[in-house]
């Protein structure tokens, strides 16, 4: 027993090590916070109230597109905007083409399956009085670029 | 129930147990409701740090299925004390093989399950997601907090197995065994899950698929092993030691004993493991072939009984020659070489 437990230990503390020494931690499989810093931040937007306003000619606006140019902001990007319904920017996301979807979408979505989510940044009342916890939706797995979304969004909580 | 159930000396059926087996079952009984309350406790904080990991499922899983040896061994560790009846006349000591079954197959399927579950995580290149959680008003990543977990979980249950699997021994209780082992090895699958979400943190989603995989199948190898082991019990396999690693050596201390006596020639018997006790059949040729005193082969049976407190149940047959078809082994025919 004792050389397999040597052998763990000493895996781990590898795994550890290579954290303090690697550039991030979390890292993302696929380089998404690498390439949208001082690049291009893909982002499709669905109309949903006050939460997401897609207008004629323009960029969205409401309180999440508000969000996502500060993020780019802070980020020195660019942001590509697309429009679209939920279900064609959830494909979006699955196949690598967009970074970030937002929609007023809530924990309870259907895209989960397809999509990551940030942690809850804003709860709301439906007009059916149901809780609805906000979130947005990011590529899966890409573990670095949502954890500095996630502090984004809760320093931007805790600033109001 | 009625008042089959008494107080005073503990009883397995109609075997009192000695001293040394009372404080073994009490402490027993002791440290499985130690091990239910840590369970509890590390289930609860495993499902809140849940999140989207693979191998945190499958550790977790194993965890609620770690519940079921310590409640198996509690229900069926009062269920054994009932005194045979007239319906019930060897006892109810095979509660404890059928508990043992039902747990053994619980761990089969769930591990099955996670490893088809898991597999095709690895195989659809699925890429775990794990962003951030709060920590007093901070956002630091979740898998620290997967990973913290996991290490705070992996050392106790070393320690209760391994205070678990002396008692199995004192107590010969295979489910104790069972559990005790699993116990012993948890530190593995804690260890396995951490690694996972470490490998999510440097960005090798696989490596949360991969340590999923090796904890299922930990699981599956404990669950077919000991499916193996109660029902090669409770199909009357010859008693063997409670970590079923050669015959119990009491079934050749009788045969010795019953060949020594003067008025014997030869002794053979058949043991079968009820689960704490055994029901023995000795079969004795008389020497010469004169019939025994119906005192001599009381003394004969009383001394056995007296060699060890697992030995109650138990008949002394006298024969011409031993037979062979209820001993399989001994020669068809004449001869006691």
């Amino acid at each position: 027993m004792k050389i397999p437990r040597m052998m763990a230990a000493a895996m781990l503390a590898g795994a550890l090590a290579l954290t303090a020494c690697g550039t991030s931690f979390p890292a993302d499989p696929d380089g998404t916070l690498d390439r949208v810093t001082g690049g291009t931040l893909r982002v499709g937007a669905s109309d949903n109230g006050e939460w997401v306003s897609l207008t004629a000619n323009g960029e969205p606006q409401g309180r999440e597109p508000d969000l996502v140019r500060a993020f780019a902001a802070k980020l020195g990007a660019e942001i590509e905007w697309s429009e679209g319904t939920e279900h064609v920017l959830a494909e979006g996301l699955k196949h690598g083409e967009l970074d970030l979807v937002i929609g007023g979408l809530h924990d309870k979505t259907p895209w989960e399956k397809d999509a990551g989510l940030t942690r809850v940044y804003a709860e709301s009342v439906d007009s059916r009085g149901q809780g609805r916890k906000h979130v947005m939706l990011v590529p899966k797995g890409e573990n670095s670029f949502l954890l500095e979304l996630d502090r984004f969004l809760m320093a931007s909580e805790a600033a109001k | 129930m009625r008042s089959s159930v008494t107080h005073g000396p503990v009883r397995f059926g109609h075997t009192t147990l000695p001293e040394e087996q009372q404080a073994a079952l009490r402490r027993a009984v002791k440290f499985e409701w130690i091990t239910l309350a840590f369970l509890a406790a590390s289930t609860g904080l495993v499902y809140v740090v849940l999140g989207n990991s693979q191998a945190m499922k499958a550790a977790w899983v194993e965890d609620l299925l770690s519940f079921l040896p310590p409640l198996s061994f509690l229900v069926a560790s009062r269920a054994i004390r009932r005194r045979p009846s007239e319906e019930h006349p060897y006892g109810f000591h095979r509660a404890v093989g059928i508990a043992h079954v039902v747990a053994a197959v619980a761990l089969t399927v769930m591990g099955a399950y996670l490893i088809v579950d898991s597999g095709i995580g690895l195989l659809t290149a699925e890429h775990p997601t794990i962003g951030g959680f709060e920590l007093f008003g901070q956002t630091i990543w979740l898998g620290w907090v997967m990973i913290f977990a996991m290490l705070l979980t992996a050392g106790p249950p070393v320690y209760l197995g391994h205070v678990k699997m002396k008692l199995a021994e004192k107590l010969h209780d295979k489910v104790l065994y069972a559990d005790a082992d699993m116990n012993k090895a948890d530190w593995m699958t804690a260890l396995a899950a951490a690694v996972g979400v470490a490998g999510i943190g440097l960005g090798w989603w696989w490596a949360d698929a991969v340590a999923a995989l090796v904890i299922s199948a930990s699981i599956l190898h404990d669950g077919i092993r000991n499916t193996r082991a109660a029902v090669s019990a409770l199909m009357d396999k010859r008693a063997r030691t409670f970590d079923d690693a050669e015959p119990h050596p009491l079934g050749g201390r009788i045969d010795n004993y019953l060949s020594s006596l003067e008025w014997t020639g030869t002794a053979k018997s058949r043991i079968r493991d009820e689960g704490h006790v055994f029901h023995v059949e000795s079969f004795v040729v008389p020497a010469d072939g004169h019939m025994p005193s119906m005192k001599q082969l009381e003394d004969a049976r009383q001394a056995c009984i007296d060699l060890d407190w697992k030995v109650q149940d138990m008949v002394v047959i006298p024969v011409s020659e031993l037979p062979s078809e209820f001993l399989p082994g001994v020669p068809a025919s004449g001869g006691e070489g």
